[in-house]
Formats: structure tokens, sequence, C-alpha cells
């Protein structure tokens, strides 16, 4: 480790400030969390909190261009109301963007938490010599972006270079091409699973880890099977934390873009507004439209809120609360 | 921990079990597998030997990697590590100092702040870009290392997991008896808690590391000079040269396969850092 | 607010940043002794070796070429940076299609004082795409893509095809090529690539926009670019032409293992299939595009583009300086053709720096006496405001239609892209007529 750059000055600054706002060394304590919370705070609000409140009032603004729109001053910024909001809404793209997002999310959060959980399971029942082994090949996926992991997939789903059609076609089968319609979701979220089964699976892991071995134990000598012991002891002990990699994969389904948006160049079936943040990105970046963009980050930001504090209270947990 | 191996040893093996666990693990490996040969290959082989023969013009292929524009590909590595190091780094430590914060001191608005802060975990990097750029143009600081680095040493995620490890690792007593002896606050953070949270800390830089090398969107719009950028963007731009420039396959590919290297390295020699609870907070509670 | 904003985060980041140097980067401005000094966002290969010869021989007047990802990532970049208030660079290489849009967003300068003259050194078709008609000059042209038909001359050999001259003899060759060997294909139709469409509906006598008195006119849906589409269409449905993407790993391995053996391009063709099958070499000839109407010999355009000086520059004057030299001196334009490797749009360059066939096509000495040709035939074309929205219309409008292999489904599709383009504008604000 070497010295920290940038922040610590500023930390120092911080502690620096804070010794001198206490004049009774150790007794009044008021000012040293904020200190210790500054950089945080400095940070949060400049690249996170301002931005965020910009994107808010960027969506009430909107451009509006006069005649050919050539020529200067043919353009001026204006309040819009809640109008790029109804456009969003109403946009005929919008809703199928959500749609698929939805099913997409039906097919990746099961079956990526399923194999994570299976995975995390096998290895700490510790009955098979390739556990190592495997929690290490499953891991290494989370080392590659998912800008990488498109590209890879993007080349291995090409029938003239998969080895996977190149089994298919000498068993005598035809293999299917991956980006027609009815293929091109589950071939997105291939690329999702396997990029984020293996840091699911650590998670669970470690939870299970925390289990004691004499409850397994003392189930097995009553003569309960691996299957058993995992079903009735170790999954439920570890829910909590089931549920909490439940909450965030939901989230990074509501934000896919960087698969689709790799692989849109490889396939005709992969639309501009493909999911709703490609749609934010069409926006923005091809409409040169900020306001609309904004509108719309502004609904998927609500739309995350709303689903991952909805299903936290649904199962009653009382994971991000504090425990004051 | 001790009994559990114990109780491990005796257990008989399973065959079923291996033969899930490999086929998780080939099913993580083919792609890597795929790149590693694939990066063999020159660009005339890559399309039309069998796909997992490997060929012998790796050195070739880095070779040329190394050639294009002055070796601006090794600049992008370099950049890469500075982006993701430094950034990560210095995320950890800020995050230590607020989780450290939020989880031992009693203080008007915490709770406000730790929900902003929680809230901040649910805002995609996407949206953000596009604001910050507004934001940062202002100051004169886009197209500068600065525009990638600041954006990236906030982690909400980073804050929260450092305070359950402040939590969990920092028992009240020993800061007590720290401050007891006449050590001032940032002396019980600085010598004693921090120690205490290294694993965790690790965990939140290895956490932000890979955030930031994952984030495309935030150095793709701030960045207008190809030599400040990171790997990923970089070789994205070797993918899509336009319509009148070939693309240059092979020195993606042996580019994809160099800059996940030293990642992968990373994470192997870290691994057993790796224990990410993400519900202690909620075990506790 | 923007302003309160604004200053709130300028503080925390001084705050912030108190303890850290500047940075190393030493972007625009002005260096010491009155230097001046100017950016230049180019993704054309080895500009910054072009770009050394003027700065070799203008101590006054340093340039430094920051290479770009292409044209559409460039554009965007200096939109957002326009937004911004800063961040752009002084000299911007534009593509022809951008120029409305970059001009209606007040990002590139008009510089009519002092380039107005050039007009007699590029061809018409050029100069009006740089001023869009008007008393303006938003750049100066740099290059431009003539649209030619390239194909494997030794399977058109086997099957003795020779090479079409109207657009049914194209549609035969792709019959007889395709019953020959079923995984042959003369060309594919991309729905990734609106440019190449545009060019092909030009060369059938399309504008997609158009300018009349005070407000727009858009016209994708006219006869000539429906006579296109249900071309393509009819093509598709048949199965005689493949309908996936071009650019992707799976066309490069088509056209090296020779699945593909035709392709509809520009006059940089040689540059990509030399760097995507380059075991293919001297096996390709070029002809002029396949006609409408023999008569009347037409062609299209795709790609190519100016070179102009953004709004936020603040050496406008030294910029102009630059980028006249660029284009028209003729060791700049020698080297444009043989460093940057790009066709200048200047009429000059045919003579003294394209004397030679480019080296993946040797064999045909007269590759661009066929380029000059179909330079010269090429229609005039209008492009509007939003490019961008209709282009990416075209993608998902398109993508869909190749995907159903309907040929009613293409002509749908135009229908698409031209009420999506309208609404746009419709929204924005834009004075539309129809």
């Amino acid at each position: 480790m070497t010295t920290l750059p940038a922040v610590t000055p500023a930390a120092e600054r911080s502690a620096v400030t804070t010794a001198a706002d206490r004049p009774g060394r150790g007794r009044r304590r008021s000012g040293t969390p904020y200190a210790f919370l500054a950089p945080a705070l400095v940070l949060f609000t400049a690249f996170l909190g301002a931005p965020v409140v910009y994107a808010g009032y960027l969506s009430l603004r909107r451009v509006k261009v006069s005649g050919l729109g050539l020529g200067r001053g043919s353009r001026v910024e204006q309040w819009a109301g809640l109008s790029n909001y109804t456009r969003v809404l109403t946009d005929s793209e919008f809703l199928p963007s959500v749609g698929r997002i939805a099913l997409y999310g039906l097919i990746v959060v099961p079956l990526m938490l399923g194999g994570a959980l299976l995975m995390a399971l096998l290895i700490d029942a510790g009955r098979s010599r390739a556990g190592r082994f495997a929690r290490t090949a499953i891991f290494l996926p989370y080392a590659v972006p998912a800008v990488i992991a498109s590209l890879l997939w993007g080349f291995l789903y090409l029938p003239r270079i998969s080895p996977i059609s190149d089994v298919l076609n000498g068993a005598g089968l035809s293999a299917p091409n991956v980006f027609s319609s009815s293929w091109v979701l589950y071939a997105v979220a291939n690329i999702a699973i396997w990029g984020g089964m293996g840091f699911n699976m650590i998670v669970l892991y470690t939870a299970l880890r925390t289990i004691p071995g004499e409850l397994s134990e003392a189930a097995r000598i009553d003569g309960a099977s691996d299957v058993q012991i995992a079903l009735r002891i170790k999954i439920p002990v570890i829910l909590p934390s089931l549920i909490m990699t439940f909450v965030f994969s939901l989230i990074a389904t509501l934000q896919v873009f960087a698969e689709p948006m790799t692989l849109r160049p490889l396939a005709n079936t992969i639309s501009a507004t493909w999911t709703p943040l490609m749609m934010v990105y069409r926006d923005a970046f091809i409409r040169n439209d900020i306001h609309a963009a904004a509108a719309t980050s502004v609904v998927i930001a609500v739309a995350t809120f709303a689903l991952s504090f909805g299903f936290l209270k649904l199962v009653g947990s009382r994971a991000f609360r504090q425990e004051d | 921990m001790a009994v559990a191996t114990a109780v491990k040893a005796r257990t008989r093996r399973s065959p079923a079990a291996t033969v899930l666990l490999v086929l998780g693990a080939a099913y993580c490996l083919l792609p890597v597998l795929w790149v590693v040969i694939a990066s063999t290959k020159s660009a005339g082989e890559l399309f039309s030997t069998f796909t997992l023969t490997p060929s012998t013009h790796l050195f070739d292929n880095v070779a040329a990697l190394s050639d294009y524009r002055g070796g601006l590909y090794w600049r992008w590595m370099a950049n890469t590590a500075l982006y993701a190091g430094v950034g990560a780094l210095a995320s950890a430590f800020v995050s230590a100092m607020a989780g450290f914060a939020l989880a031992r001191y009693a203080f008007p608005g915490k709770s406000v702040i730790f929900n902003l802060i929680l809230a901040g975990v649910l805002v995609p990097g996407v949206i953000l870009a596009v604001p910050q750029y507004l934001l940062l143009a202002k100051v004169g600081m886009t197209n500068t290392y600065w525009a990638v680095l600041l954006p990236s040493m906030i982690s909400p995620y980073g804050i929260y997991l450092c305070r359950i490890f402040a939590a969990a690792a920092v028992p009240g007593e020993v800061l007590e008896a720290a401050r007891m002896d006449g050590a001032g606050d940032w002396h019980a953070f600085a010598r004693v808690a921090l120690p205490m949270m290294r694993p965790g800390l690790v965990t939140v830089f290895l956490f932000q590391f890979v955030a930031i090398w994952n984030n495309f969107m935030l150095p793709y719009i701030m960045l207008g000079d190809d030599r400040l950028f990171p790997v990923t963007v970089g070789l994205s731009g070797l993918l899509n040269q336009g319509a009148t420039q070939p693309a240059m396959y092979t020195s993606v590919i042996t580019g994809a396969l160099l800059s996940v290297l030293p990642l992968v390295a990373l994470f192997l020699s870290l691994q057993r850092y790796w224990q990410v609870d993400l519900a202690a907070g909620a075990v506790k509670a | 607010m923007r302003k309160a904003i604004g200053g709130a985060l300028a503080a925390s980041l001084l705050l912030l940043a108190a303890g850290c140097s500047g940075s190393d980067d030493d972007s625009g401005g002005t260096a010491g002794g009155g230097k001046v000094e100017l950016t230049y966002w180019s993704w054309a290969p080895n500009m910054d070796k072009v770009v050394e010869g003027w700065n070799a021989g203008h101590p006054g007047i340093h340039v430094t070429v920051n290479k770009q990802d292409g044209g559409d990532p460039a554009v965007t970049k200096l939109l957002t940076a326009i937004k911004a208030g800063s961040g752009a660079p002084d000299v911007m290489q534009a593509e022809y299609q951008k120029i409305p849009t970059l001009v209606s967003a007040d990002a590139i300068a008009d510089i009519a004082a002092d380039a107005g003259g050039l007009k007699a050194k590029f061809p018409d078709s050029a100069w009006n795409a740089v001023t869009l008609g008007s008393e303006s000059v938003y750049g100066v042209p740099q290059d431009s893509g003539p649209m030619m038909f390239y194909y494997r001359a030794d399977v058109f050999e086997k099957l003795s095809i020779s090479p079409p001259a109207t657009w049914d003899q194209y549609a035969d060759a792709a019959r007889k090529i395709h019953s020959a060997n079923k995984k042959q294909y003369l060309g594919t139709f991309s729905a990734n690539d609106p440019g190449w469409f545009a060019g092909l509906a030009q060369q059938a006598g399309a504008s997609w926009w158009g300018v009349q008195g005070d407000s727009w006119t858009v016209t994708i849906n006219d006869a000539a670019t429906q006579k296109v589409a249900g071309y393509w269409g009819g093509l598709v449905q048949e199965g005689v032409i493949a309908n996936t993407p071009m650019y992707t790993p799976d066309w490069n391995a088509a056209l090296n293992d020779g699945t593909q053996v035709g392709w509809l391009s520009a006059v940089w063709a040689p540059g990509v299939l030399e760097g995507n099958a380059a075991s293919t070499k001297g096996k390709w000839k070029v002809a002029a595009l396949p006609q409408w109407d023999p008569a009347k010999p037409a062609s299209g355009n795709w790609g190519g583009s100016a070179t102009s000086v953004t709004t936020q520059s603040k050496h406008k004057k030294q910029a102009v300086e630059f980028i006249t030299w660029l284009n028209t001196d003729p060791a700049a334009l020698k080297a444009l053709a043989g460093t940057a490797n790009i066709y200048p749009a200047a009429t000059e360059a045919t003579s003294t720096a394209l004397t030679a066939p480019p080296a993946f096509f040797a064999g045909q000495q007269d590759f661009y006496a066929i380029a000059a040709e179909a330079g010269k035939v090429t229609n005039p074309f209008t492009y509007g405001p939003n490019v961008n929205v209709a282009y990416s219309a075209y993608n998902d409008a398109f993508g869909k239609a190749a995907e159903a292999e309907q040929s009613a489904a293409f002509t749908a599709a135009l229908g698409t892209m031209q009420t999506t383009t309208v609404s746009d504008m419709k929204t924005a604000g834009f004075k539309v007529a129809g």
C-alpha cells in the first residue's frame, strides 16, 4: 500500500479542525463525527447529490427550437413543466422496454441466485475435492468488466466461431441463431448470469461459513441427508443474505445496459430502446435531448427505490436500517 | 471453524457434487479459455481455424498491440491502474472514516445522512455521467485525470459496508480504552480502528476497484483525449472504428486478455479477504 | 438555480483539490510567447502524422490531435461540451450528415469571412454540404465517399457473370451465386448502416431533407427510397442476399472465407478489406454502382467529412488558417491520401495525390478514375438537423424488417422512419412543412 493521494490532506485537515473545535480535549466531541464524515459528504454532494438534483432540474426544462433551427438564437431553454415526463411515459417504446427487463429479471435473478446458492452449498458441504478449484473458477468472471464479458460472449455467440455450434453441427443438429428475436433475451441474460454468479456465490458462501458446524452435525446424527440439511438448516439461516443478494440483483436488473449495448452492433434484434437505460442513452446521446433523458432517469430511479424498498418492507427485513 | 473442518474431513466424497461443481466451473471458464486461445491466432486464423485450436501468434499479437499508436495500449493500462487503484484506495479510506463515524458516534442528523447515502446505492452510473460532466465542465475539469478520479472516490456502497465492518470489528470498549489513554479521536481511528477494519477495507477496496474498472460511461463521456482513456474505453474504440476503418479484432482480443490478467492475479492473491456478508447488519438488528 | 448548484460544486471541488497540484493535462489555451495552441479532434488514422507537417512549418500555431473513436462518439462529446459551455476542441472533424445538427446546436462556427474563397477548390456537392446551401460556411471539406461496387472477380469469372450494370443484373448475379453455393451471398442488407442505405437512396434520386422558405421538408418515405427499400426487401425475402449486419466479426469472417463475395461500398473500402480480409488480396475488383437507369448514371455518397471550427475556439482565425492548409495544400493532400488513407475532397487531389491505385487493388490501374467518375455523378442530397434520430429509427425499424425477411416490412419500416423523424422535429419546435 502506497501513500493515499488527494484525500489525505483533506482528511488530516478535518482532524486538525476537530482538535481546534474541542477546547476541553476529549470532553466535547460534537464536531468529531462530522469531521470524519466530511470528505465523504463533500464527495457525495459533489458527485452524487448535485448531479441527481441537477438531473431533476433538467427534467423540468426543455429546449425550444424556432424556424429552421439554424443560426444563432434559434434555440432557447425554457421551463417544460411535466411535459418531458408525459412524453417519456407515453413513448411507444417505453412500456415494451420495461416489459422486456421484467422478463429479463425473471430469467436472470432466479438462475443466477439459484446457481450461486447451489454452488455455495456444494462447496460448503465439502463433498468434493473440486470445491476449491470451482470456487476460484466461478468467481473469476467477476474480474471481467461487463463490456469485455459481452465482447467475449459476442464472439462465442457467432455460429462461425462458437465451439458449441461446432459440437451441435457435429451431432447433426443445427445450432439456433442466438440473435434471433426468440433467443436474444437469453443471450443477454446469459452474460449477466455468467458475470454475476461468482460474486453472489461468495456472498452466500461467506454466510454459510458462519453457521456453526455442530448444527449440521447434530442433524446428520439424527439421520438428515445433505439435501435436508441444506433446505431445513442452512438456507433458513442465510436467508437474510439471500434477501440482500436478491435486492442487489434486482437493482442490477433494472440497470442492465452494458451487455445489450455491446451486443447491439452484432444483432438486428436489439433496438436502441431495448432497456430503459438504453432509452436514456438514446435520448441523451443520439437524440441530443438531455431533458427527456433526465426525465427517464428520474422515472427509473423512483422505480428502483419503490421496488427495492417495497420488497424489503414486504419481507420485513431490517437490513438497511440502523441498529441504534 | 476447527470443529467444522474436522466434521467435514470425515464426510464421504460425492461424485454428483463433483460433476455439478466441475460443470459450473467449466461454464465460467469457457469464455476465458476462448480468449486465451483466440489471442494466439493471427487475424487470418481467427475466423478460419477451429475455435479451440491454439496457434503460435501470441507474441506477434502482443507486439502489434504494443505498436499501436506508439504503445498507447500500455498507457491505457497504466491509466486504468491509476483510476481503479488510486480511486479505490481513496474510496476505501473515505468510506472507512465515514463508516467509522456512522457506526461509533451518535450525533444529530445521523440517520438522515445514512439514509441519503443508502439512497445513493440505487443511482446508476449511466444516469450520473451527463450531469457530472456538465457540472465538472463548470470548473474546467473535464478531459483530465481528475474528471474520472474524483467521482470514483465516493462509493455509497463502500460506506454502507464500512459501517457494518466498523460496527462488527471495532468494539466500543477498545475505543473507550484508547481515549482513556489520552488518544484523540483521529488517533483512535487511525491507530486503533483502522487496523481492526483492515480485512473489511480490503473488500471495500476490491469492490470499488471493480466498480471503477467496470464504469464505462464516466470515462467515455469525460475524456476527449485518448491518452487519458482507461483500457475498457480504449478497447471499445479499437472495436468500433467507424465504417471507413477495419476493426482490429486480434488486437482487441489480445488487449482484452492482457487487461484481465492483472485483475485476476489481484483477485486470486486477495481471495481470502473476500468476506462480503451483505446481511451482517440485518443479522445484528 | 443552475448557478447555485455550479457554485456549490465548485466550492466543494476547490476544497477537495486544495491538497493536490494542478492536473498534468495541458489542453487548450495559449502557451507563453504568443504561440497559439489548437486542439483538433479527428478519428482518421495517423492524423497526428499529417499534422506534424503543419507544426514543423508553422511555429506560431501548434496543433495537437486528439484521436477520437469515430464520427458518432466525437459528435456526442462535442455536443456535451457545447451544452456545458467548455471542453470543446478548436477544430473538429465532422461528417457531412452531422453538419446541420452541429450548426443547429451552435457547435460549429460560420467561417465564411476567412474561408469563403475556397469554393473553387472543391466539387459543388462537397461545398454544398458545408454551406447547407446558404451564404455561411461551416467547415472546409476534407474527404468524400463516392459509392462503388466491389466484387470477387474470381467468383464472377468462375460462374461467368459479368459485373452488373443495372440493379436487375445485380439481382440476377445474386441469385446465380447463391444457387451455385448456398453459403455464398453477393451482399448483405445491413440494418446497422443507415449511411449505406442513405447513399443507395441518394443514388436513386432521394434527398431526405430539404429547406422550403423557413421550414424543413422531410421526404424519407418518397418514391425513390421506397423503390430502394422494396428492392432490398425483395432480395432478402427471396433469400439470395444475407440479412445480417456489416462490421461484425461474422461479416469479417464471411469476407475472409469467401461467403460474402460482393460489397456495395465507397472509395475507402480497400482499407477495410485489407484490414479484415487480407487473405483475399488480388481477388477483388471494383466497378461503378449498378444503375436504375443506365442512360443516366448516378451514384451516392457513403462517409466523407469536413473540418470545422467550433464556436468555443478562442483562435478562430488561426484555426481556419490550419484547416485551409490541411485540406487544400498539395503537401497536406498528399499526406491525407498517403498517410491518413482518406480520399481528399479537393478537386486537385485526383491529379496530384491519387496517382497510383491503393495497394490492395494494385492490379486495377483505373481505380481512382472509377472513383472520380462516381464522384462526378453523385446526386445532390440534403441532410437535416436530426439525422441521428432518423438513423437510429433506421437501425430499429429495418432491424425488425431484416429479421422478418418480408419485403412489405421493408417499405413499412420506411414509414416508421419518416414519422419518427418528423415527430421528433415537431416536438423540438422545428418548422416542418406538410
